[in-house]
């Protein structure tokens, strides 16, 4: 039976094979007491990593915290991107996970004479939201505070909602010294950041986008038995996806022709608030997991989507099936003829300091990743 | 216990657990910015201060409430000619409305502010006063990655109108069993940011540093007490509505031959702002000769509005000159 063949025939014996025959994606699961204490796990390993700073091309603390958050012993590599590689199981095929650990943010283009700092973004953003904010710049060494500098918005007729360039004080007044505090253009620039907890499972933070899949993948690589696997598990922490999945490119470079497929793990943008229109992309926060079908960068082949829903089916676990916008690591093994199967979790408010989500959904999306890793 | 004592103990508790980083230079931690960083972390919206107030009243366990709502004591015997204010409001905002899918809608309370302040919720974590504590919420923002492909938004400014607040819940039901009510006093969630050498950015940073740097001068005044001459010291609300808490003292306490208001105000770090307050004076007849001093503060009206601790000190070191009689 050739692939196609394969991945046509497996939904059905799936079904066959399940005692469990509804689909959950339109009712969030009760909040019992087992459901707690995963949502409590949940929460263990996803705020170390949302508090770990890390703009593309500068991951290095967050890297840390998923090496940190692993179970010990466990094996693992970081290639000369910076990528992190885990590797279970043996044997063909060998089925690929790719979750991103940069976020959005600011490097530094120059230091003025003043002391105050130029800056471009890195990722798509709004402006609008980090001016007049608090700053960290990320030296490598420490970390500085500083203020993006407001505009001054009493000596502008009609101020536009986009504020000029963006500029950072550190509270110096000479380029010399900034310097002696050890900024250096290249350096990145974030705002201070926390998880926090919402209404019953919800929490806000900002760079959900990816620590939640990162935080996804270190949850099922701790469920999975790497003896029990059928073939070769790959998981992997990508760097600097938000500025043209660079780390993604370079992984895909090195596996060439060998995946059969590959998963990436990355937020389904959700329409599911009173400002988006609804058109598409609208998967609601608390019922589940997303297989991300469609989005700028990719189209899951439609009889893989069918497998992945019925994989859920089998095992209980809530899957929403959308189509949103963005583009994910796993595209970029497209050139190798790799099918790319991409799974989220919905988000709202998307690359903004208050990206909102749904603990119960990292708990589905992460038990997804260990059935796909078991099972498919 | 001294109340001296108390306030450093209590402002270090705090500004050691409000410090998200390692500040990349030595910064400056007298008694007056470690209270400086508390009294920033707490709201105070126009009209709402009372949780404002019932801190300076721990604090100053001397003082009382009167009946505008100000905290109010008097140093030094007999009767009091001079008047010493520091005000405590903010500009912020109150819910206006529980929707049916449990978001927010807000009213901003009356008062003058910048034609970006609005602009300064979207996206972002606001704590709503809730009567069984603080719920903290998100003001929602459009996905950017939504908005691809599509027409572009508009670029005039965020305004209340646009605010919806996210709270986690998804209904009004759910709303209200948090504790959520109309008129819930709501503002940025306050994080106190400590950066360069000796600068504190928050909102109405300059306001509320000089309010710390009161109570320090007060506490440390109070040791003379009975030498003082005598002098009402008031923290007062709403400010930035009426000046229903400065006109209260006025009628209320006076007539004073002299009064001393302390507060933020834009200029140059690094010196205080002192003058004559000829249109205040005239408004309230019976707070006498008013003089105003101000911290300086870099972007006022914002989030980080800056002020100095140098600053800060200088003022208390005045304050206690002013208190004493010796300015």
């Amino acid at each position: 039976m050739d692939r196609w063949g394969r991945v046509r025939s497996f939904p059905v014996l799936l079904l066959l094979l399940s005692p469990v025959t509804v689909l959950h994606a339109q009712s969030p699961p009760r909040a019992d007491g087992g459901r707690q204490a995963r949502v409590s796990e949940v929460e263990r390993v996803l705020r170390p990593l949302v508090e770990s700073y890390g703009v593309s091309g500068m991951e290095g603390p967050v890297r840390a915290t998923v090496e940190r958050l692993l179970p010990r012993g466990l094996g693992r590599q970081t290639d000369s991107a910076g990528n992190l590689w885990v590797t279970l199981g043996r044997g063909e095929p060998t089925v690929v996970f790719i979750a991103h650990l940069d976020e959005i943010g600011f490097k530094i283009t120059g230091i003025r004479a003043d002391g105050s700092l130029d800056l471009s973004a890195a990722g798509g953003l709004f402006p609008s939201l980090w001016e007049a904010k608090p700053a960290l710049i990320h030296t490598g060494r420490t970390m500085v505070p500083g203020v993006f500098m407001p505009r001054d918005s009493a000596a502008v007729e009609n101020p536009q909602r986009t504020p000029p360039d963006l500029r950072a004080d550190v509270g110096t007044t000479s380029r010399e010294s900034t310097a002696a505090l050890g900024i250096r253009v290249g350096n990145t620039l974030t705002m201070p950041k926390a998880f926090v907890r919402l209404a019953g499972t919800r929490a806000t933070a900002r760079s959900f986008d990816d620590r939640v899949g990162s935080a996804a993948q270190v949850l099922a690589v701790r469920r999975l038995d790497p003896a029990r696997l059928r073939h070769t598990v790959i998981f992997v922490w990508s760097v600097r996806e938000e500025i043209g999945l660079e780390g993604a490119q370079a992984v895909a470079n090195a596996l060439g022709l060998r995946p059969a497929r590959v998963h990436a793990i990355d937020t389904f943008v959700s329409a599911d608030s009173p400002l988006e229109p609804q058109n598409f992309a609208l998967a609601p926060l608390g019922h589940g997991a997303v297989a991300r079908a469609l989005d700028n960068s990719s189209v899951t082949p439609p009889a893989y989507v069918d497998s992945l829903v019925a994989l859920a089916r089998a095992r209980g676990i809530p899957l929403q099936v959308g189509t949103t916008n963005g583009g994910n690591d796993g595209s970029v093994f497209a050139a190798y003829g790799v099918p790319d199967v991409p799974i989220g979790w919905p988000l709202r408010y998307s690359h903004s300091p208050a990206e909102t989500i749904d603990l119960r959904d990292v708990a589905s999306l992460a038990d997804l990743i260990q059935a796909v890793a078991e099972r498919w | 216990m001294l109340i001296l004592p108390r306030l450093v103990l209590a402002a270090g508790v705090l500004i050691w657990t409000t410090q998200p980083v390692k500040a990349g230079a030595q910064e400056r931690n007298s008694a007056v910015a470690a209270l400086a960083v508390r009294l920033a972390s707490i709201p105070a919206v126009t009209g709402y201060e009372q949780g404002m107030v019932d801190t300076i009243l721990r604090l100053l366990p001397a003082a009382a409430r009167d009946r505008a709502g100000n905290a109010r004591l008097q140093l030094g015997g007999g009767s009091a000619k001079r008047l010493l204010v520091c005000p405590l409001d903010e500009p912020g905002y109150v819910v206006g409305n529980l929707r049916q899918d449990g978001y927010l809608t807000l009213r901003r309370v009356p008062g003058r502010v910048s034609r970006l302040f609005d602009q300064q919720i979207e996206g972002q974590r606001v704590t709503i006063q809730g009567t069984r504590g603080p719920i903290p919420g998100v003001v929602a923002v459009r996905s950017i990655h939504l908005t691809r492909g599509r027409a572009a938004l508009s670029d005039t400014p965020f305004t209340v109108d646009d605010a919806y607040v996210d709270v986690g819940a998804g209904s009004s039901a759910e709303a209200v069993e948090l504790g959520l009510r109309v008129l819930a006093p709501v503002t940025l969630a306050k994080r106190p940011h400590r950066y360069g050498d000796d600068l504190l950015a928050a909102p109405v940073a300059g306001r509320r540093t000089a309010c710390a740097a009161l109570l320090v001068a007060v506490e440390q005044s109070r040791l003379r007490a009975k030498l003082l001459p005598p002098v009402t010291v008031a923290f007062a609300t709403e400010q930035g509505l009426s000046e229903r808490g400065l006109a209260t003292l006025a009628k209320a306490d006076g007539p004073f031959e002299e009064t001393l208001i302390i507060d933020g105000r834009p200029g140059p770090l690094g010196s205080l702002l002192q003058g004559p307050d000829a249109d205040t004076a005239s408004r309230w007849s019976g707070l006498g000769r008013v003089e105003r001093w101000s911290l300086p503060v870099r972007y006022s009206g914002t989030m980080v509005e800056t002020a100095s601790m140098e600053d800060a000190d200088r003022l208390r070191d005045a304050l206690i000159k002013w208190i004493g009689g010796d300015e």
